[in-house]
């Protein structure tokens, strides 16, 4: 890790009573970087942001932001603006006073603080709101104003704590609008913790997946979704093809056939995963490889894809989802085509035994 | 129908004791048979106000005591709340249990030892040492009032703040104390009344030399002028009633009963 990162997180480490919350984290964040902390509920990804803004002091570990040490930094030095699930907006104070709080503490004169705040409404479209108290406004307004009250005194980082998991799902993807539109108008360097897989794909450039104290893997959604480091990350992301393979070169020898894989590291032993919406149920053998011929036991319609389980003679069972126009049949026996550049392989590792706390599936 | 006749019944036996009272305080004479007295009198109310009956010297000192003594249960009762309210620490029963102490023994049963320490510390007959004793019942209740509530305070808004650039202080007195202050005042309230009512503690340690508005109260009244005592015992009530009333008006009657909490 260079010390040159915007932000940077280097071997963070607390424990409450001895039992380690954050476990040697380190993570670095270029300026204007979208980044989830992303994992299951008591993973220890708001911990680690409560380390960030200055609430809790680490047990080791250093954390710099633009060449500056953090450590001993009270959270009101740091730059750093935080936005709470709750939004918490200050019950006494109107929307207006609210939004120039920081302003207020930094004493800006009350010129500007009112101008600056103003503006800050107008972006969040909150604009004539500004004489309200927070108990006049709904749940989505409060947490426009709670990101307007964080973004007015122009951070050097925005940490968002589960801003969205309060709300109504019809509501959530017009704040991830918001939030996306004003992380690219301000160009802020953001930090959002949430425990919805979706919402991390969408928002963030990166994700940092996190896992009982402990970083698992730190990449984009794409590379997360479609080479996972072991079956834990593929399982978190909604993958349900597992299975036992012999890689020599590029052949993958699988219970049911061999297939070709275009990338895998890997020689020996794997474990291979595939994702079921990349792989194809066709009627008729028309290409020869890549194709193990599969039997159909279950099929679920969801509405946008059909949910197809697949077995082949050999007992391997894979989940295909299928677009909504293919219509097969129970026991009906079709042709499953693994693309040979969606097949992934990873090493068996102890910990892909060990079951996911909270796997989600989109 | 009923709910107004209750109503009214509530607040007439509320108000019925004070009629007298105040029939006394404007009579010259008022003897059985009589219903009402047969003449009036302003003499009495114009007797509060001369300097012979100390009536405005002890209302001054009671009042001096009373703001004195409730700053200082503040100063001693926020951190202490704090503490019992949103701490988890051992022994947080016994100490609550401690706190309450002053208000289960009795005054009396304390009073010799009290006196004792302030004669050695020369504050005995002084107005520190009546603020001192004055403590005793008002910080428990201060404690206990402000414990309950900041068990209902979110500390969110405090580190909310405090991301956003507020210092400490800045964060005391822009988001915390705002947001408790109707528990404040409750609690402030009630400090109050206690240090201002306060009779026992007052009569021992003030040695006649701190007279506060109950002993000249008290004083009138062996006196046998009835007409005085009345008005005298009128005037320490208004204190009491200015405060509930602006207190009430400033928090609106939902923030004061809210203040409470589950005390």
């Amino acid at each position: 890790m260079s010390e040159a990162a915007y932000f940077s997180i280097q071997h963070l480490t607390k424990a409450f009573r001895r039992i380690p919350a954050v476990n040697d984290v380190w993570l670095d964040i270029a300026a204007g970087e979208r980044l989830s902390l992303l994992g299951p509920s008591g993973c220890g990804k708001s911990t680690t942001l409560q380390l960030i803004a200055g609430i809790l002091r680490p047990d080791q570990g250093e954390i710099f932001l633009d060449r500056r040490q953090l450590n001993g930094v009270p959270p009101e030095q740091r730059e750093i603006a935080l936005v709470l699930q709750k939004g918490l907006l200050f019950p006494h104070l109107s929307v207006g006073n609210n939004v120039a709080f920081g302003l207020k503490m930094r004493g800006v004169s009350r010129a500007e603080q009112e101008s600056r705040a103003l503006a800050m409404l107008d972006q969040v479209q909150l604009r004539g709101f500004e004489n309200r108290k927070p108990a006049e406004l709904s749940g989505g307004q409060a947490q426009r104003v709670a990101l307007a009250r964080a973004l007015v005194i122009q951070p050097k980082v925005l940490l968002l704590d589960e801003p969205l998991s309060a709300l109504d799902a019809s509501l959530r993807s017009d704040m991830q609008d918001l939030i996306l539109r004003l992380q690219e108008e301000t160009k802020v360097t953001m930090i959002i913790v949430t425990h919805d897989q979706g919402e991390a794909v969408v928002i963030s450039h990166r994700i940092a997946l996190m896992f009982e104290g402990c970083l698992r893997q730190v990449d984009t959604p794409e590379i997360l979704y479609q080479k996972p480091e072991d079956e834990t990350v593929a399982r978190f992301f909604g993958g349900v093809n597992f299975f036992s393979a012999d890689a020599q070169q590029h052949r993958l020898r699988l219970p049911g056939g061999d297939v070709l894989a275009t990338d895998h590291p890997q020689q020996g032993p794997v474990q291979v995963t595939i994702r079921p919406e990349r792989i194809h149920v066709i009627l008729e053998p028309i290409c020869s490889t890549n194709l193990l011929p599969v039997t159909v036991t279950q099929t679920r319609f969801t509405g946008t894809q059909r949910q197809l389980t697949l077995a082949t003679p050999a007992g391997l069972e894979l989940q295909a989802w299928v677009p909504p126009s293919q219509n097969v049949a129970i026991g009906q026996a079709v042709f499953a085509h693994l693309p040979a550049d969606a097949l992934w392989s990873f090493s068996h590792s102890p910990s892909a035994t060990t079951p996911v706390p909270q796997a989600l599936s989109p | 129908m009923t709910r107004n006749a209750i109503l009214f019944l509530i607040v007439a036996v509320l108000f019925l004791p004070f009629l007298p009272l105040i029939i006394w305080s404007v009579a010259r004479g008022w003897y059985f048979p009589q219903l009402v007295p047969e003449q009036w009198t302003l003499a009495n109310w114009s007797a509060i106000f001369s300097a012979s009956t100390k009536v405005t010297q002890g209302f001054v000192q009671s009042l001096v005591i009373a703001i004195l003594s409730t700053g200082v249960a503040l100063l001693v009762g926020l951190p202490a709340g704090r503490a019992l309210g949103l701490l988890e620490f051992p022994g947080k029963g016994a100490i609550k249990l401690f706190l309450l102490l002053p208000i289960v023994v009795s005054p009396l049963a304390t009073l010799m030892g009290i006196q004792f320490v302030l004669i050695r510390l020369g504050l005995s007959g002084t107005l520190v040492g009546v603020v001192l004793v004055h403590l005793l019942p008002t910080i428990p209740y201060m404690a206990l009032v402000l414990s309950s509530v900041y068990a209902n305070f979110d500390t969110g808004y405090e580190v909310q703040a405090r991301t956003l650039g507020a210092s400490p202080l800045q964060v005391l007195w822009q988001v915390t104390l705002p947001l408790i202050a109707p528990g404040v005042v409750v609690g402030a309230l009630f400090a109050f009344l206690i240090s201002w009512n306060e009779f026992l503690l007052t009569f021992f340690v003030g040695s006649g030399r701190v007279f506060t508005l109950p002993m000249v109260l008290f004083t009138s009244l062996q006196g046998g002028n009835t007409g005085l005592t009345a008005a005298i015992a009128i005037t320490s009530i208004l204190p009491a009633l200015i405060f509930l009333l602006f207190s009430s008006k400033a928090l609106g009657n939902d923030a004061a009963i809210g203040g409470l909490g589950d005390v």
